[in-house]
């Protein structure tokens, strides 16, 4: 009779084990993210919610001569304000998603090229890389507005093209040569109008590709090689092994760089509708405004990252689907 | 078979006789052509001198800048305005550097801006090592939806937080505690709650490491009904990187989570059979072998701190603090009156930025191979 007491006991025991420890587990995953959670909930939210309050609300000085400040509620007036009333507000918004749908697939196939180039063998690989990354570390924050303001780098190229009469100071190249080159194939002006315009901003999309091409070049790191080879041995040439193994291998990584090249260059200070935005917080009374313009901004974000990743993720490829 | 077996070195040496008189009876021109003359060889040069062009000329575009920044910090005034001088100046002078150094307190601000990015990319590591391990290894409740919260602060621009972010620490009070303190002289446990005010205070000035190199503010910090004031020190900057909020760190979780994702199961298994804690099995077990990751996030936080003139305009709005974002300006005793001010000026502040960088340049030549390897083993494909 004892005896079958302890059978039966010994797996209820077992049981309750596993799922103690599940949840101790799960307690301790709270632990690891407990920074997150705390900082969320009392720094992130408040100053969330601050947001979107003040953008509801004007600001005025205090009058009694204290540091603080009175805040009136006043509805929508400051959206009101920013799309209707400030002449140049809606403008440079669609100029900034103009921009965008440029920039985007310039610096997503540039950045997947370069990964490219920089996975295969090759004499001084380490040497380019590190080349190739130094604008992520350093042509940011302050860097990135002395470089704005950097009219020496002009004046020292300007000169070179005194002769042709043309003032093609920082060009590369300028679209009369592509124009000649494309004229005898059936392409686009359009089409020719992009290229130009994406080699005369290479020195732009450079610097801003940094991140994405550390993550291809990951993600063709993770590529087994025994797949390549197999192809090699069946005959494959390498623009097909390109496009029928390494494209589809790398397509999760294409939608996170497209999400996050969005984002990026959505965020970053030299973004034209940012500098706008910037220049109304300092303006007197245009605190609350800039919050209003920065929340249609980011709804706008919003929508466009979820329209793009919608339509890549029916296209990308998971090869083995885990969680 | 045996004999077979034997005849094989016999023929091998036969056809070996064979190829090398055939190779000694054709001369050098046709065994030059047919090695070099072959549609394989070619394309495998032409592929060789587009790859070589194409890296050099990004190279250059990439360095292109930083030529003219270099070329321009040792020029003197006349050089600038000189036509026939375009790199290399002809007038070779320090004066920028020199004058950079005394009179915008170079060495001052670097020791400042060390401390903040390096406590601040400690902090910053840390804490995204942390939250990142615990979204990739962990399962439980509402593990998604915080993720993706982590993700909307990544993606929310700071900007459209500026003016509350400001607020936040301009009258910093968690919860509402420190007004509640404040208001009322509440007796809370025989323990008069008037006192904590000043105590919270002083605690925050702890918390302002280095307070001889970053002077608060005259009265140190300043506690009112509404909130401490916390602006000019280093405070919030540590609380936002405490709480994994700060500049970029929504895409360093992501990286360590990918990072942790592709590390193997069986590792901690093993740990854990041996009576480790999870804690214990990430300080001994996962950190020590994820040395080039946190090399990599510690490299691009410290970097993106050093740099950063966001968050440290937001909050370092006093003039008496200096940090090396700050000391882009003209020095009195440079500025001119003459045709190239403009030009002079731009060399001037384009030397400030070379300076700044200068430290980073350093650091990247020492890390630049941990950066490729970190992420390269990171599985994030995974």
């Amino acid at each position: 009779m004892t005896n079958n007491a302890v059978i039966d006991a010994r797996p209820k025991k077992k049981r309750r084990k596993i799922a103690s420890l599940d949840r101790r587990k799960a307690r301790a995953g709270w632990f690891f993210v407990l920074p997150f959670v705390l900082g969320f909930l009392l720094i992130y939210i408040p100053m969330f919610i601050d947001s979107v309050v003040m953008s509801f609300q004007t600001m005025d000085a205090a009058v009694d001569g204290s540091s603080g400040y009175i805040m009136t509620f006043v509805g929508i007036e400051n959206y009101r304000n920013a799309l209707l009333v400030d002449p140049d507000f809606a403008q440079t918004l669609v100029t900034g998603l103009k921009q965008l749908a440029f920039d985007v697939p310039a610096i997503l196939i540039f950045s997947l090229f370069m990964a490219v180039m920089l996975n295969q063998k090759m004499a001084g690989r380490g040497f380019f890389r590190a080349i190739f990354f130094l604008p992520v570390i350093l042509a940011t924050g302050i860097m990135e507005s002395i470089a704005a303001a950097d009219t020496l780098n002009a004046a020292m190229s300007a000169g070179i093209d005194d002769g042709s009469g043309t003032n093609t100071t920082n060009q590369i190249v300028s679209s009369m040569d592509f124009e000649r080159l494309f004229s005898n194939m059936k392409v686009g002006t359009e089409l020719v109008e992009y290229v130009t315009s994406a080699i005369n901003n290479i020195y732009d999309i450079v610097n801003r590709s940094g991140v994405q091409m550390l993550i291809f070049l990951a993600a063709l790191q993770s590529i087994s090689p025994a797949i390549y080879e197999s192809c090699k041995i069946d005959g494959a040439t390498a623009w097909e092994t390109f496009w029928k193994i390494t494209f589809p291998m790398i397509s999760p990584m294409i939608l996170v760089n497209a999400v996050y090249t969005i984002i990026d260059s959505f965020t970053t200070e030299s973004n034209q509708v940012m500098t706008y935005i910037s220049s109304v917080y300092s303006r007197t009374g245009g605190m609350v405004v800039s919050s209003a313009m920065s929340w249609i901004y980011f709804l706008l974000v919003i929508v466009i990252v979820a329209v793009i990743a919608g339509i890549f993720s029916a296209f990308v490829f998971y090869g083995r689907k885990n969680d | 078979m045996n004999a077979q077996a034997d005849k094989q070195p016999v023929i091998k040496r036969e056809s070996k006789k064979r190829i090398r008189v055939e190779f000694d009876r054709t001369p050098l021109k046709d065994r030059l052509k047919a090695k070099f003359l072959n549609t394989y060889f070619l394309t495998r040069v032409v592929i060789w001198i587009f790859r070589l062009v194409l890296m050099v000329g990004i190279s250059y575009i990439v360095l292109y800048p930083f030529f003219t920044k270099i070329a321009g910090s040792f020029m003197a005034p006349e050089d600038l305005v000189d036509v026939t001088v375009r790199l290399i100046p002809k007038n070779f002078s320090l004066d920028i550097y020199k004058a950079i150094i005394a009179e915008n307190g170079y060495w001052k601000a670097f020791g400042n801006t060390f401390a903040l990015s390096f406590i601040c990319a400690i902090l910053q590591t840390f804490v995204c090592c942390l939250i990142g391990y615990g979204f990739a290894k962990f399962k439980f409740k509402g593990r998604n939806l915080l993720f993706l919260l982590v993700m909307l602060t990544m993606i929310i621009p700071h900007q459209t937080l500026q003016l509350s972010m400001y607020m936040e620490f301009r009258y910093f009070d968690i919860l509402g505690i420190v007004r509640l303190l404040k208001g009322g002289g509440i007796e809370l446990f025989g323990w008069n709650v008037k006192e904590i005010g000043p105590g919270v205070a002083s605690f925050f000035e702890k918390l302002n490491i280095l307070p001889d190199v970053i002077p608060i503010t005259e009265k140190g910090i300043e506690v009112t009904p509404q909130g401490i004031n916390l602006l000019n020190t280093y405070t919030p900057l540590i609380l936002l990187s405490l709480g994994g909020l700060a500049f970029k760190n929504g895409l360093y979780i992501f990286l360590l989570r990918q990072f942790f994702r592709g590390m193997p199961d069986e590792l901690e298994e093993s740990a854990y059979m041996d009576g480790c804690g999870p804690f214990r099995t990430f300080i001994q077990i996962i950190l020590p072998n994820s040395i080039p990751m946190l090399i990599t996030v510690f490299l691009f936080a410290f970097c993106w701190q050093w740099t950063d003139d966001f968050y440290t305009g937001m909050f370092f709005s006093s003039m008496n603090t200096s940090l090396l974002v700050k000391i882009v300006s003209v020095p009195p005793s440079l500025t001119t009156n003459f045709a190239g001010t403009e030009l002079y000026n731009t060399a001037i502040r384009n030397t400030c930025g070379l300076m700044i960088i200068f430290p980073l340049v350093i650091l990247y030549a020492f890390c630049q191979n941990f950066l490729v390897q970190g992420i390269e083993h990171s599985g994030i494909a995974n």
